[in-house]
């Protein structure tokens, strides 16, 4: 029983992936600026920097759920600016926040409806779905500004019990993936399409009675409200709505979630190994902020990991 | 469904790329309200704008047809137009420019090549990184402040004619021709057509897979140094913004023209097309005053309805 959990953690054949890999880079990290920098391990820095990493972990959270049944979601970015945006429109806070989840669950349902019903390659839907989301954002607040409600403002920043509300944000948060990904069967039903389709058995899932179609579009659907609820933190944060906010968010996500191990052609990963894929992103760029690194270089710097984590990664089929 | 997709006419007809069709909606739409801009002049104008595109887009169809795709054509344009702009090289000759140009292509494309062909890596976040990373590059090397002019002479030749068609489009119709003898007379297009139709099934009737896909990717990156030479004559002035508008645009256009992801319906005269619907649906938002926004939703819809279309299409088979 001991070696079977063991295995379930971390065999070489694990459904979670590689996810010890990024913990150790982290905290040898975490290590390494520890003993160079002087208050790196003071609780304000930790929890600047968790606040830092939260909207990325949540939207890396979302994506997730997509890659591991073998897709990916290249509008999150898109979705986030346009919740910003929407939450920066003159309306009361009770219409505004309901309005965004049910527009981005709109978004997502549109995303998996032409995946899975009209046959699209989810790359090509969600870069198309991205373009008319951000012209949408951009037409509703051409420039950053506004002001959003205060209840969004006083959700995000603020402290109960002296607690940071990020520390809440990122319990919650990452216990409603946990039940969604490994604690559910949804989530078991996820890992079994992706298991399929990394292996070109594309049926293998809805010939063991798993109802695919639907559980890919509700998969959409879950990335683009995570992706939701990211905006909402961010826009919390800045109390503004910017339409360009979420632009590096796409890429960045599907980063966090390949440097976690999760495969990108699907079927294997994790949530932790998401969420030390995302503090490792964060802990990353605030170590080259330190280093004094050019933002154009940081930029060049995170396209060479991607490239380098994914080319790390197995694959049988070729091209897309 | 099944059944109205079943009939042999309409089978038929889905097969004919939507670039004839909207192509000729737009043109009628602004023949009736624009008439005053249908005239050789205005139009050689219009359609000189999207020649850069146009060239990208020959590239874009041959790595599309042995689905992948290939998004670093921006990253390929911003490097040659900084190098050409900056003054880095010093005082060359033209033909200097061209060898830089030709050579940033073949090494990206060699890049792409290896990382799709022999990596596996999804070709799509591998080419859209190589972008990311020759941006940030640029732009750290241009510290985030455009460099300098383009000579004048890429200027002056990007302005000629040839009889009625300007220089560029008739550069574009040349390289169009000859990618269309290229893929319907050699053996590599007839490469690229299988592995498009079943890459398993050519792997095992002999057809080098991993060879074609590399070197469709090279070819495809060589092609966008060429539309970035043609796309610097045209602004005179450098830029080092991360434009991904243009690969985008070029995989519309294709997606468009009836080739997509292994299939090749539009050959390349759809894709043609399809830039030339880009062409005359600029001109006609412009004209109605359509803001910048609403241009990035219309790119985006083309995109997504042009997909659907042929997903529809091909899971009827």
């Amino acid at each position: 029983m001991a070696t079977q959990s063991f295995k379930t953690y971390f065999g070489r054949n694990s459904r979670q992936g590689l996810w010890y890999v990024p913990l150790l880079i982290t905290v040898v990290g975490a290590v390494i600026l520890t003993v160079y920098t002087d208050d790196f391990a003071s609780p304000q820095n930790l929890s600047n920097l968790l606040s830092q990493a939260m909207p990325l972990i949540i939207v890396a959270i979302g994506q997730m759920i997509v890659i591991v049944i073998g897709g990916m979601d290249l509008s999150v970015g898109a979705i986030i600016s346009l919740t910003t945006a929407l939450l920066a429109l003159d309306a009361p806070a009770f219409v505004l926040v309901p309005a965004v989840f049910a527009i981005t669950a709109l978004i997502g349902l549109v995303n998996g409806y032409s995946i899975v019903k009209l046959n699209v390659h989810p790359i090509i839907a969600t870069l198309s779905v991205q373009f008319i989301v951000v012209g949408f954002a951009r037409i509703l607040r051409p420039v950053a500004g506004g002001s959003v409600p205060d209840i969004v403002v006083s959700c995000v920043a603020g402290t109960v019990f002296g607690i940071p509300l990020t520390v809440f944000w990122a319990v919650i948060v990452l216990l409603l993936g946990w039940k969604l990904i490994h604690g559910s069967r949804y989530g078991l039903h996820l890992f079994a399409i992706g298991g399929g389709v990394s292996s070109g058995q594309e049926d293998a899932a809805h010939n063991f009675g798993i109802s695919d179609q639907r559980n890919v579009i509700l998969a959409y659907v879950c990335s683009a409200l995570f992706a939701a609820l990211a905006g909402f933190y961010i826009a919390g944060r800045i109390s503004s709505g910017d339409p360009g906010v979420g632009e590096t968010f796409a890429l960045d996500s599907v980063t966090a979630v390949a440097i976690g191990g999760t495969q990108l052609s699907g079927g294997i990963g994790s949530l932790h190994g998401t969420l030390f894929g995302a503090i490792l992103m964060v802990l990353l760029s605030n170590g080259m902020n330190l280093a004094n690194l050019s933002a154009f270089l940081q930029g060049a710097i995170k396209g060479a990991i991607l490239l380098l984590v994914v080319s790390l990664q197995s694959r049988k089929k070729m091209g897309l | 469904m099944g059944a109205i997709a079943a009939n042999p006419v309409l089978q038929r007809a889905i097969r004919v790329p939507p670039a004839y069709l909207v192509f000729a909606v737009l043109l009628i739409t602004l023949w009736v309200t624009k008439p005053q801009l249908m005239n050789v002049n205005v139009m050689g104008i219009f359609i000189r704008q999207v020649a850069p595109l146009g060239i990208l887009v020959l590239g874009q169809l041959l790595v599309m047809r042995v689905r992948s795709i290939d998004l670093s054509g921006a990253g390929v344009l911003l490097v040659v137009n900084y190098m050409i702009s900056s003054g880095i090289m010093g005082d060359v000759p033209a033909i200097a420019y061209i060898a830089m140009a030709l050579s940033v292509g073949l090494a990206v494309g060699l890049v792409n090549g290896y990382l799709v062909g022999r990596r596996r890596v999804s070709a799509v976040i591998a080419t859209l990184a190589v972008t990311v990373i020759l941006t940030g590059i640029i732009q750290f090397l241009a510290s985030g402040k455009p460099p300098g002019d383009m000579p004048g002479y890429f200027n002056d030749i990007y302005n000629t004619k040839i009889w009625i068609v300007p220089t560029p489009v008739a550069f574009w119709l040349l390289l169009t021709v000859l990618m269309s003898l290229f893929l319907s007379r050699f053996v590599f297009g007839r490469f690229i057509a299988a592995i498009g139709e079943n890459p398993t099934a050519s792997h095992f009737s002999g057809v080098p897979v991993e060879r074609t896909v590399i070197a469709s990717h090279i070819l495809a990156s060589v092609i966008a140094s060429v539309a970035a030479l043609v796309q610097s004559a045209s602004v005179a002035v450098g830029s080092i913004r991360l434009g991904l508008e243009m690969p985008i645009d070029a995989v519309a256009a294709t997606i468009l023209g009836g080739v997509i992801f292994g299939r090749g319906d539009g050959g390349v005269w759809g894709p043609f097309f399809g830039v030339m619907c880009f062409a005359l649906l600029f001109v006609v938002m412009t004209s109605f005053g359509v803001p910048d926004p609403g241009k990035q939703i219309a790119r985006g819809l083309i995109i997504l309805l042009a997909a659907i279309f042929y997903g529809l299409s091909s899971s009827e088979k």
